[in-house]
């Protein structure tokens, strides 16, 4: 079989024609291959795809000022969609916090939830072995039904489904920044970006971390008649904190329980409930409420202040010393570049009503609004920021890869044009890499993405593949030098000589990031490496003894004399 | 054959081959490596996902009164300035609401949390004359990954009616302390329950009835709970006598039955104008409930439950911690029942972790003996049997170095094992390989053994030295990727370089000395010329 091989080579190498085709035809599959990523979008990349779990996080968050029981009755209704799933093996729901820390959580600020308008609720699936439904698959389906229903009870409600990362944890897969130096613009613009991340396809969970306004009444305390009703502000401030929120004032201490027994006062539930949210339930309310004196005289706090309504002060929030709001997306099992260059055009095409658009950086934009000439700022962060740092600083290292070896291959031949051979025949290798992405995404259900992993795996074909050369090189050298042959004999032995051991350690290769295939995360890896060693194996046999036969190689090997003699020895 | 002159091996894979070919060490050695491997393996931490640096600080002012815009001015935007001044630092994030301010500060993936987080804390100490008068102590909360996330959270859940909420959460906490006490458990907590508390549920009708203030009710109660040590005095004999008092409040009826204001010349009591109960703590609207599957969609109704979750202390085995949690609760499951407590354990990382790790090992064995059928297909079953005896050689002094350095076992020191497998059996097959050719080729048939085994390493030694020291090249820049995605893929460069360098010793010294041992030299009379 490799003395056919080696023929079949041989032939190829002698003749100008089929050298030529070989070189021509790894140009188009090059250019077809890279292709493939860019403009035709049949291989997508993403840094790291889902993974499946055995267990995902629902966060449903109300608009601000909700109650516990409005939020309870939120997460009642996202249960009862829950205890329909037979995957499900039980459920946990945390009403006013953060359910037990997790990777996700940790950067979504899960710790620091402790408000009556917040509830996460953890869901525990089977093991992933006995369950045919992905837990990506099952978010997916079970998305749309709970926001629909549960998410519709309360208006500005957001429930989102959070599974934990495959990779390092992101605060949500698309991030818009949007700067500004005036709270208002900001919240206008901040609302109207996520109207787009809501039209725009393949975006669900969209969220404006911003505080939802609502009313609140301010008591406005009268200091004349404070000071002359005998009474201080404090008192006044404690009293109605007393009767409306409640206090400890007193403990005492038990040998029974864990921790000492506070004594809690406050009104009864009953009594302190205002009937309505108006401003004349407030007043009617606080009318029965009296301080003392030190005289002992009684006087209705009514008295003493004025009630008038107002809105709520809306946090601010600020990064790097500059106020800014954060628009959140997740994507829906896809690639977060596509439906985020999707949004961007649409915010290019629909807000040049109100703003003049400039697009900074990369895909930043500055909007400068037109009547009133602020300017505010859109940064993408987020996942798709890291994904682009990874991919820029793994492109960096898989440079520096390359620069290496080739020093490495000067050093070692004293010859540019055979580490340059060396370095092309590895590179070839992305062929097979962005091929077998094509194909895997052929087979599997769901996307099948080019990730990070894949970029680590095609960083490592570089050493596999220009290895392989290095051998053919060397044995050719050998060949030439202790047994006197042909270069294009010598070529094509050593290249069927070695073809052995390179299809040996190629199948190891493939054998073993055959399993790798299967993960999710490192998928990419797997598809790299098999595909890629294959395309390395047939640009070290192929492309490679071409280039050789191309270049000088006596002069390349530094021979003195120049030795012509025929070989029939085969073995 | 003893007059020929032996091969003199001119590359380090020929002498590493003739020092080690006849050497009786040769078997200890390799059953060395082996054993470290396996020792390694088995007590190196596990863990799923490899352990990341990531420090940052949390700062909390809290200015009682003010507003989200006065507290932005005043606190938030002096102490970002302040953080700014910390080398290190990423990203400032500041959120200003009413009456409190939060900074955080995150450092750069990577900077170390014990540095980071006395940065913080210096920085805001030697600044504390920034803040407005009328602040609380400012709060300065570190990010401790390994503290701050559990490994396991157990939901406790009573079927008993008659238990009061409280109840139950007397007996987790309980629990609690048990479980703290195990080995390298760093933090338990509770989430959800209710505690035991004494409610004066006042009623505002009856208050303004009596012509009540709350303040007149504040101070008849606290007149009375109040806790004092013993009086101590001696008798004439110089006895010690204490004599203490009792705390006024045993019961409800004790504070429903205070005094609380005279009317018309009668005493209107607590319980007049208020209900008193021994309860839970009404005002605490955090709440956690449970609903559980039995089978198919049959849930369980949603139920009160208290969640008790606990955190590892860095760098200790999570699998272990897991596992003894899980036993000790066993041994109190009747305890429990008894009382109609049951509980599910909602987390088990240290489960997670293992049964990654054991896939991941199950997956490198699987690949393993592929690779193995391969090379007795291609090679023969003796040569295949050499290569994958290399493999777990290879593998044991990378785990080795691995557990040296610190790291654990997670799902990518495994991927980089895997990823390496590809690579490291290459070494030995193609110095097989070479001494199978030289082996069956009719020129090296009158040549002493020894001499062919040397000369077959040593012929290949250069150009694999150059072609593994390739592929480290293209590791090394991987190390230096940076953000979170690096610190996550760092186990990849930091094994795969070690697992070549390891498979080229192991080719060069056990290849040859089994090969030796374990190869029949072919008779070339018998043999049809050519072999493969």
């Amino acid at each position: 079989m490799f003395k056919k091989f080696e023929l079949i080579l041989l032939g190829a190498i002698e003749s100008p024609m089929k050298r030529r085709m070989i070189l021509l035809g790894t140009l188009v599959a090059f250019i077809l291959s890279v292709l493939m990523i860019a403009p035709t979008k049949m291989v997508l990349a993403k840094m790291l795809p889902g993974k499946n779990n055995d267990t995902f996080t629902i966060y449903a968050t109300l608009a601000n000022g909700s109650s516990i029981q409005q939020t309870k009755r939120v997460t009642d209704c996202i249960v009862q969609h829950i205890q329909k799933e037979k995957e499900v093996t039980d459920t946990e729901v945390f009403l006013g916090m953060g359910a037990p820390l997790d990777f996700a959580g940790l950067i979504k600020g899960s710790h620091f939830k402790n408000s009556e308008n917040v509830a996460e609720i953890v869901l525990n699936l089977t093991k992933k072995h006995d369950r045919s439904e992905p837990s990506y698959f099952m978010v997916q389906r079970m998305r749309p039904a709970v926001t629909q229903e549960c998410g519709s009870i309360y208006p500005n409600t957001v429930i989102s489904f959070v599974e934990p990362p495959a990779g390092p944890p992101v605060l949500a897969a698309i991030v818009a920044e949007i700067y500004g130096d005036n709270a208002e613009g900001i919240r206008t613009l901040a609302y109207r970006v996520s109207e787009i991340f809501k039209k725009t396809e393949g975006l669900v969970d969209v969220d404006v971390m911003e505080d939802e306004i609502y009313d609140t009444f301010e008591i406005k305390v009268n200091p004349t008649k404070v000071a002359r009703s005998g009474v201080s502000v404090k008192q006044l401030n404690d009293i109605l904190y007393l009767a409306f929120e409640g206090m400890d004032i007193a403990v005492k201490n038990s040998h029974v329980y864990n921790n000492q027994i506070p004594i809690y006062l406050s009104l009864s539930q009953d009594s302190k409930k205002f009937t309505k949210k108006d401003i004349k339930a407030v007043t009617m309310k606080l009318t029965s409420l009296k301080l003392m004196n030190k005289m002992g005289m009684m006087t209705p706090i009514t008295e003493l202040v004025s009630i008038i309504p107002k809105k709520s002060n809306p946090m601010i929030m600020s990064k790097n010393l500059h106020q800014m709001t954060n628009v959140v997306a997740e994507t829906d099992m896809v690639s977060q570049v596509y439906p985020l260059m999707e949004a961007r055009d649409a915010i290019l095409n629909t807000f040049s009503d109100t703003y003049d658009i400039e697009k900074i950086g990369l895909f930043d934009l500055q909007l400068t609004d037109k009547q009133t000439g602020k300017v505010y700022k859109l940064v993408w962060d987020g996942e798709m920021k890291v994904t682009l740092d990874t991919f820029a600083q793994l492109g960096g290292a898989f440079i520096a890869a390359l620069v290496l070896i080739f020093l490495l291959m000067v050093i070692y031949y004293k010859s540019y044009t055979l580490s340059g051979i060396i370095l092309l025949g590895s590179f070839l290798s992305i062929i097979g890499v962005i091929v077998g992405h094509w194909i895997m995404n052929l087979f599997t259900a769901d996307t099948f993405f080019l990730t990070a992993t894949s970029l680590i795996g095609f960083i490592a074909l570089i050493g596999i593949s220009s290895r392989n050369s290095l051998l053919l090189i060397d044995f050719t050298k050998s060949l030439m030098d202790e047994k006197g042959m042909h270069k294009a004999e010598a070529i094509s032995f050593a290249a069927a000589t070695r073809a052995k051991p390179i299809f040996l350690t190629a199948a190891a290769i493939i054998l073993a990031s055959a399993l790798l295939a299967g993960d999710a995360v490192f998928g990419g890896l797997g598809v790299a490496l098999m595909f890629g060693t294959i395309a390395a194996v047939i640009a070290s046999l192929v492309v490679v003894p071409v280039l050789l036969y191309n270049a000088d190689l006596e002069r390349h090997f530094n021979f003195h004399e120049k030795k012509a003699v025929s070989v029939n020895d085969p073995l | 054959m003893n007059h020929v002159k032996p091969y003199q091996p001119k590359d380090i894979a020929g002498k590493l081959a003739k020092t080690f070919l006849r050497n009786p060490l040769t078997m200890v050695l390799g059953i060395f490596l082996l054993a470290i491997g396996y020792i390694s393996l088995s007590i190196m931490p596990r863990e799923e996902n490899p352990q990341m640096v990531v420090s940052g600080s949390t700062v909390i002012v809290a200015l009682p009164g003010a507003s989200a815009a006065e507290v932005e001015k005043v606190i938030v935007r002096p102490l970002e300035r302040k953080l700014k001044e910390i080398k290190g630092v990423e990203h400032i994030y500041g959120m200003a609401m009413d009456n409190v301010g939060i900074v955080n500060a995150a450092f750069f993936i990577g900077e170390k949390k014990e540095d980071s987080n006395l940065k913080v804390y210096d920085k805001i100490m030697q600044n504390t004359d920034m803040f407005p008068k009328g602040i609380m102590q400012p709060i300065i909360k570190p990010l401790d990954i390994d503290v701050d996330i559990p490994i396991v959270s157990v939901a406790f859940f009573s079927n008993n009616k008659n238990m009061s909420k409280t109840q139950l959460y007397e007996k987790v906490k309980d629990i609690q302390h048990t479980l703290n006490g195990l080995d390298n458990v760093a933090v338990t907590e509770l989430k959800g329950g209710n505690k035991h508390q004494f409610n004066i549920e006042v009623d505002l009708y009856k208050l303004s009835g009596y012509n009540l203030s709350m303040g007149q009710i504040v101070q008849a109660v606290q007149s009375l709970a109040y806790n004092v040590p013993a009086i101590k005095n001696r008798t004439k004999d110089n006895e010690i006598v204490m004599v203490g008092v009792q705390n006024a409040i045993e019961s409800a009826d004790d504070i429903g039955n205070i005094i609380v204001a005279e009317y018309m010349g009668s005493p209107i009591y607590l319980n007049q104008v208020a209900k008193v109960q021994s309860s839970y703590d009404i005002q605490n609207f955090k709440s956690a409930q449970i609903s559980i599957n039995n089978g198919d969609t049959e849930f369980t109704p949603l139920q009160d439950q208290v969640t008790l979750t606990v955190s590892k202390l860095q760098g200790t085995n999570a699998v272990v911690i897991a596992d003894e949690i899980k036993t000790q609760l066993e041994e109190l499951k009747e305890t429990l029942a008894k009382d109609g407590i049951n509980y599910v354990i909602t987390r088990n990382d240290g489960e997670r972790a293992n049964e990654a790790v054991n896939e991941l090992v199950f997956h490198l064995v699987l690949s393993i003996v592929i690779i193995a059928i391969l090379l007795v297909l291609v090679l023969g079953w003796r040569e295949s049997l050499i290569v994958t005896f290399t493999v777990p050689a290879i593998l044991a002094i990378t785990l080795f170095i691995a557990y040296l350095t610190g790291q654990t076992i997670n799902r990518i020191t495994l991927f980089a094992f895997l990823l390496s497998l590809g690579l490291l059996v290459d070494a030995a097959i193609i110095v097989i390989e070479n001494i199978h050719r030289h082996y069956h080729s009719v020129e090296s048939a009158h040549e002493d053994v020894d001499d062919l085994m040397i000369k077959a390493t040593d012929e290949i030694g250069p150009p694999t030295n150059i072609a593994t020291l390739a592929i480290i090249m293209t590791m090394v820049p991987m190390a230096f990727v940076g953000q979170m995605m690096g610190q996550f893929m760092k186990p990849i460069p930091a094994n795969v370089p070690v697992a070549l360098v390891a498979s080229l010793f192991v080719a060069y010294i056990f290849t040859p000395y089994l090969a030796l041992r374990m190869l029949k030299k072919p008779d070339h009379h018998n043999q049809k010329k050519g072999g493969h």
